[in-house]
């Protein structure tokens, strides 16, 4: 009852314990960029320097045409006119054109070297970029609390950590800077044409819009013939996926003529709508050469004409088709990046949902001796309650306190909340207010710092987890330096290191994908020796041994026994057997505890405990009867 | 460690890297001779593409030479004319030849995707046990994909940009000889460094490509052993693992990027150099009068605009030396022959996986009997069956128990014919299963698996999967013997609502009970359940296995059980450890024995007690 009143006033509270900032689209791309921006200032103060240079270059050229192979004055600064003149002036220049074609050199290699410059810091920038994204991605997903990671489907994050992150990267890194360069190259251009004869710069500015305009058109059009073309990929490659993964079923029921028939008819509907989309791309890309070809013609039919009537120079003219040159193909890319630009928007939410939600925190003005107190006290469960989704209670009203050194049994059916209260205790799901409290030595585990209480208590969860490492590393995950004596000592405790060993590279084996797969029962006692490596003063161990056989759990029990020492031990089984010899058992079923006491007391009891107990029991005694042994709850099942 | 693992990739990729001859394109005939008239009509065009881009720089040159030169204006309508229809010519070759380009890519990857499914139709489950799905996937989807974009892109590339410098050279040649020499020295000295730029960059991005699985991997890692990584504390370990790997990437892409830098650097320094050269010594040949301004403007022109194209032959070149690994695969699949396969007599009579000749098939029966049968899977090294013998007649249930892992469905794999004895005979209705067709067999067989399959698709389309010709009735009817009616019931469109990708937007057992229904609509002589029952509550499973047990009355039936006591009165049962039948008989004789069964049975005897004393 208690935590169905308390669930408005928790649900407050997390609100208001909101610990990480909250990023808006504009914040969340200025903090990864926080950083990496000089790279990209830098490389946008030298890709203006560049285009300067090459800008220079039909300069040259046209005074060459012009002034040197034709009588025009030079039309340079008065300071350069002043130092031709000094080395003996256009005659000069006549008999040594190598000095003008290695200053065009010269300039050449300068572009080069500007343009390594450039892309290399742009790449250096958008490279920390990602690196920022992604690093601060992982290890806040690292820290996100448990129930985060139970709520969201794993592809669906490493799609966000992967291609949204490229996306970012592509928008930041590729797209604002190629946007930047280009109005570079265009302002640039257009000075220099404009200096040279306004009317015709005139015209080529006036195509800038068109382009543009046409581009932007073009690309947000095809933009949806191509989700279209994407959404029938999906399907295709659906229908290969399932052929793939149902291969058993389609051999078994003979559906391979319909299988081919499927995807037949999909791979050929998907290839005519790309062939479609080609179609209207190559129309379109024809489309746009016109409207540049038109543009060229113009100039090159004015520039004619001013030229005849001598208000321009054939060098100017010249010059001037150069600089239209430059000027056509940025422009119509830039149509492309700025229709492409507004997919990024949807990337950056994506990734801001993975950053904005709230890590786990330890609560703020404990003191300090609060945070990290000694462990080896007594572990008291105080009047605690849990539900995951409100009204349906999985762990109801628990009181329970375990003494510091003794060893605690628990016994329930899936779903009766041991787990969950396990978890409760190291905090992978927090408590919620006033729906109790757990102490340890007289500490509330909320006060502690969560790092300090899970490395206090040892938890061997029940689908043991083993990373794609080395089963040594796998064992001394906690501790990089682990000594190899000390991993061995665990995995002998832990019954698994003759298993190991019998392996071609023993310790060395690679777990996973790449390696060996492990069986149930090793990968429990690997992941029981990776616990022990901890040496935690408390060691939860849940339902750890289901998958090892009768004889080896008993042998595992026995060596824990005697190495556990003064640890405080919970044992979570379904087996009696496992649990008889413990301090203390507690029975739990539908979230409370239906019994609790001594094995003793509660063979005395004669509840569920004892039930269990004389089933399993006359298992082992009554075997010759065979099926006469059995329960009638077991017998109801059969026709 | 992460040194160990990237090894390990890095030698795997290597080891897929078999050079073939002609960078395989051999292998494609195939597939790119029914399209040849499309390909030479992309070809023709782009030779066109690229004399008309040698053309449109010489209308430049009239103009300077002619209006400016002479200042006329004379000739101006036929310039802007002429103009026009070379423009117009140009777009509507480009545009056509693009098309093209793009029919020729979409067409090859169309029928090789289509050639490599119908050949996976037909391989055989060691194929299959061999290679994982996301695998053979990727065969299909990505390989395909690449080789046709790759084939068709790099010949347009390379045609048109070949056809754009053979032209380029021979203008240059014919306006000035001399001067063309000068500019041709520069050629060599770029395509050698754009051979050698271009093999950098292949490395190193297929190292960059390596990463980035390994990234992604290590997110996979991160996310769903997060709950173990919290236990241990061992977040910061993990941190630093993955910024170790992080940090790589970072580098391996800087140094990919310097690479491509270089070379873009290198390209741009020669078209400059070629400038200078064509202004400094043109530049006196002009003065001379040996030549118009106009003329030495367009030379400029060609001399600039040479060296890009050689860097995109280049490129052509080394994107079908990258290729060949893709044809390589493919071709590796195409070539992968099935091991088990119908002999020509029996399709001749029988018909094959996509024409049956149903006419012939003679009714199945159901006696199932192993003779001497000795099995080793393919790829194993070991015999998981030795001289096995079991007669199976008509009628007999047939349960296989062992732990996960231990090789149960070995026997169901060699009764379905999923595989086939490495020696002995399986015999059906006492003639060798290797008599008829694979699909005359496996049209009488009713498989229900652990993870059910579901396409997506309909409720109904999938209960119709093993026979499309059933009625309403007969659906309706295979529903309620498995009490299924109630999830037809609460879909919002009954029989017609989707059920997602996979069955996704069902629960484990919505999906387990109908592909029962879906097995038991096919009305199969023999039955073959695996571990079909584990995801449904105990109430329903009763009903099902009432069903089930009605159904399986007169069928033959193979059941590989998880919950052993749904097996107690199997007619016989199977025990099955790393991989061999260690015990058989009937469940009292193996009670009796005291050995493993025994264990298997006390273990989870345990287990269940306690979900019985809870319920």
């Amino acid at each position: 009852m208690s935590q169905i009143q308390s669930k408005p006033a928790a649900s407050a509270a997390n609100s208001a314990a909101k610990t990480g900032p909250t990023y808006s689209q504009l914040g969340m791309t200025w903090h990864f960029l926080k950083g990496c921006t000089h790279f990209f200032v830098l490389s946008i103060i030298g890709s203006f320097l560049m285009t300067l240079c090459e800008m220079l270059i039909p300069q040259i050229a046209r005074s060459l045409v012009d002034s040197v192979i034709g009588t025009k004055p030079f039309t340079f600064p008065a300071f350069v006119t002043a130092r031709i003149e000094a080395i003996g002036g256009v005659a000069f220049l006549r008999s040594h054109l190598w000095i003008i074609a290695t200053l065009i050199v010269a300039l050449a290699l300068l572009i080069a070297l500007l343009r390594y410059a450039t892309n290399q810091l742009n790449n250096k920038g958008a490279e920390t970029l990602q690196q920022h994204m992604r690093e601060d991605l992982f290890s806040h997903i690292q820290e996100l609390p448990f129930s985060w990671h139970m709520e969201n489907k794993t592809g669906d994050i490493i799609q966000r950590c992967t291609s949204d992150v490229e996306r970012v990267r592509v928008f930041i890194a590729e797209q604002l800077t190629s946007v930047v360069r280009i109005v570079i190259m265009m302002g640039l251009s257009l000075y220099f044409m404009f200096s040279m004869d306004y009317r015709l710069a005139l015209v080529a500015a006036l195509s800038i819009p068109i382009v543009i305009g046409y581009s932007i058109f073009f690309h947000s059009k095809i933009g949806e013939h191509f989700m279209e073309v994407d959404t029938n990929e999906g399907i295709l490659s659906t229908i290969a996926q399932e052929n793939l993964t149902g291969v058993r079923v389609v051999r078994a029921f003979g559906r391979e003529e319909f299988e081919r028939e499927r995807f037949e008819k999909q791979n050929n509907f998907y290839t005519g709508l790309w062939v479609r989309l080609m179609g209207l791309m190559s129309l379109f890309w024809g489309a746009g050469d016109i409207i540049s070809g038109l543009q060229v013609l113009l100039i090159l039919v004015l520039g004619s004409v001013y030229c005849v009537n001598d208000s321009l120079t054939a060098g100017e003219f010249i010059a001037f088709l150069s600089y239209n040159s430059m000027l056509i193909w940025p422009v119509r890319h830039l149509g492309r990046v700025i229709s492409e630009m507004s997919k990024a928007g949807v990337s950056i939410d994506r990734i801001r949902y993975i950053m904005n939600s709230d890590t786990e925190h330890d609560r703020e003005g404990v003191p300090e001796e609060n945070r990290r107190p000694d462990m080896h006290g007594d572990i008291v469960f105080d009047h605690v309650s849990f539900s995951y989704t409100p009204d349906i209670p999985v762990v109801d009203d628990v009181s329970l306190t375990i003494k510091a050194g003794s060893t605690l049994g628990i016994l329930g059916s899936t779903g009766s909340g041991k787990t969950t209260l396990m978890h409760l205790m190291n905090r992978l799901y927090p408590l919620e207010e006033n729906s109790g409290k757990i102490t340890i030595g007289g500490v509330d585990v909320a006060d502690m710092d969560r790092k300090y209480l899970r490395q206090n208590i040892g938890m061997v969860l029940q689908e043991p987890f083993l990373f794609s490492r080395t089963i040594a590393e796998n064992i001394s995950i906690t501790n990089r330096q682990m000594p190899m004596d000390d991993i061995r000592r665990a995995a002998s405790i832990a019954c698994v290191d003759e298993a190991i060993t019998e392996f071609k590279k023993g310790y060395d084996t690679m777990v996973g994908e790449r390696g060996v797969t492990l069986s149930g029962g090793q990968k429990q006692r690997t992941a029981i020796a990776r616990m022990l490596t901890q040496k935690a003063p408390i060691m939860v161990f849940d339902d750890s041994l289901s998958a090892v056989d009768a004889e080896t759990d008993a042998k595992i029990r026995a060596q824990l026994h005697e190495n556990l020492g003064e640890s405080t031990v919970i044992l979570i089984s379904h087996r009696v057997t496992t649990l008889m010899n413990c301090d203390q058992i507690i029975v739990m079923d539908k979230g409370h505890i239906i019994e609790r006491g001594t094995p003793a007391e509660l063979m005395e009891l004669g509840g569920t405990y004892r039930h269990i107990y004389d089933m399993q029991l006359s298992m082992d005694d009554d075997e010759d009867e065979g099926s006469n042994a059995s329960p009638a709850a077991v017998e109801g099942k059969e026709v | 460690m992460s040194e160990n693992t990237q090894n390990a990739a890095s030698a795997k990729e290597e080891k897929q890297y078999v050079h073939l001859p002609y960078f395989g394109l051999p292998k494609l005939v195939p597939y790119v001779k029914p399209h040849l008239k499309i390909i030479i009509g992309m070809v023709l065009l782009c030779l066109l593409a690229g004399v008309i881009d040698i053309i449109l720089p010489l209308f430049q040159q009239y103009a300077i030479n002619h209006y400016v030169g002479e200042s006329t204006l004379d000739t101006i309508g036929w310039f802007i004319g002429l103009y026009l229809l070379i423009l117009l010519i140009q777009t509507a070759g480009n545009t056509y030849s693009s098309y093209l380009g793009g029919q020729i890519e979409m067409y090859i990857t169309r029928d090789m995707r289509r050639a490599s499914f119908n050949h996976l139709q037909t391989l055989s489950f060691s194929y299959y046990n061999q290679n994982s799905v996301g695998y053979i996937h990727s065969r299909i989807m990505s390989d395909t994909n690449r080789i046709g974009g790759l084939v068709s892109w790099s010949l347009m590339d390379g045609v048109w940009n070949m056809s754009y410098i053979v032209g380029t050279i021979v203008a240059m040649l014919l306006i000035n000889w001399k001067l063309a020499l000068l500019v041709l020295v520069i050629v060599p000295i770029t395509s050698v460094a754009s051979a050698y730029f271009q093999g950098k960059l292949v490395k190193y991005n297929r190292r960059v490509r390596e990463l980035n699985s390994q990234i992604s991997g290590n997110f996979n890692e991160g996310i769903t052993g997060a709950k173990t990584t919290k236990t241990l504390v061992a977040e910061e370990r993990m941190n630093e693992d993955f910024n170790k790997t992080s940090r790589e990437m970072t580098r391996t892409a800087v140094k990919t990027s310097h690479f491509r830098q270089l070379f873009v650097g290198t390209i741009s320094f020669a078209s400059y150099l070629a400038v200078a050269l064509v202004l400094w010594r043109g530049g006196y040949i002009t003065m001379n009068g040996l030549m118009l301004i106009g003329t030495l403007s367009v030379f400029t022109t060609y001399a600039m605009n040479m060296m890009e194209p050689i860097q995109w032959v280049v490129r052509a070149i080394s994107d079908l030396v990258t290729v060949q690994v893709n044809v390589e695969r493919f071709t590796r699949l195409m070539e992968t022959e099935s091991d088990v396969a119908d002999s020509p007599e029996v399709i001749e009579k029988y018909g094959d996986a996509f024409h049956p000749k149903k006419e012939n098939w003679e009714p199945l029966h159901g006696d199932v009997e192993f003779r001497d049968v000795s099995f080793m899977y393919p790829d194993g090294d070991e015999y998981v069956l030795e001289h096995f013998n079991l007669k199976v007649p008509q009628g007999t249930n047939v349960a296989i128990v062992g732990e996960t892992g231990a090789g149960k469905s070995t026997l169901v794999n060699l009764v379905c014919r999923f595989f086939e004895p490495t020696s002995g005979q399986i015999l059906i209705d006492g003639r060798d299963a290797r008599e008829r067709s694979q699909l005359w067999l496996h049209s009488n067989i009713g498989y229900v698996l652990q993870t059910p399959h579901l396409f997506s698709g309909t409720v109904r389309e999938n209960l119709l999967y093993g026979r499309p010709d059933a009625t309403q009735e007969e659906i309706e009817a295979a529903v309620k013997a498995v009490s299924a009616e109630g999830i037809i019931e609460r879909m919002d469109k009954g029989y017609d609502s989707d059920v997602g990708e996979g069955g996704d937007l069902l629960s484990t057992g919505e999906k387990q009970l109908l592909s029962f229904a879906r097995a038991i609509l096919a009305d199969p002589r023999i039955f073959v359940l695996d571990e079909a029952t584990s995801s449904i509550d105990t109430v329903t499973e009763k009903l099902i296995q009432d069903a089930i047990n009605k159904l399986m009355k007169g069928r033959t039936s193979f059941v590989i059980a998880h919950r052993l006591s749904t097996i107690r009165q199997a007619d016989v049962i199977l025990v099955v450890k790393d991989g061999k039948i260690i015990e058989q008989g009937r469940h009292r004789d193996l009670m009796r024995q005291k050995g493993y069964y025994y264990n298997l049975y006390t273990r989870q005897f345990q287990e269940e007690t306690m979900q019985q004393i809870s319920v």
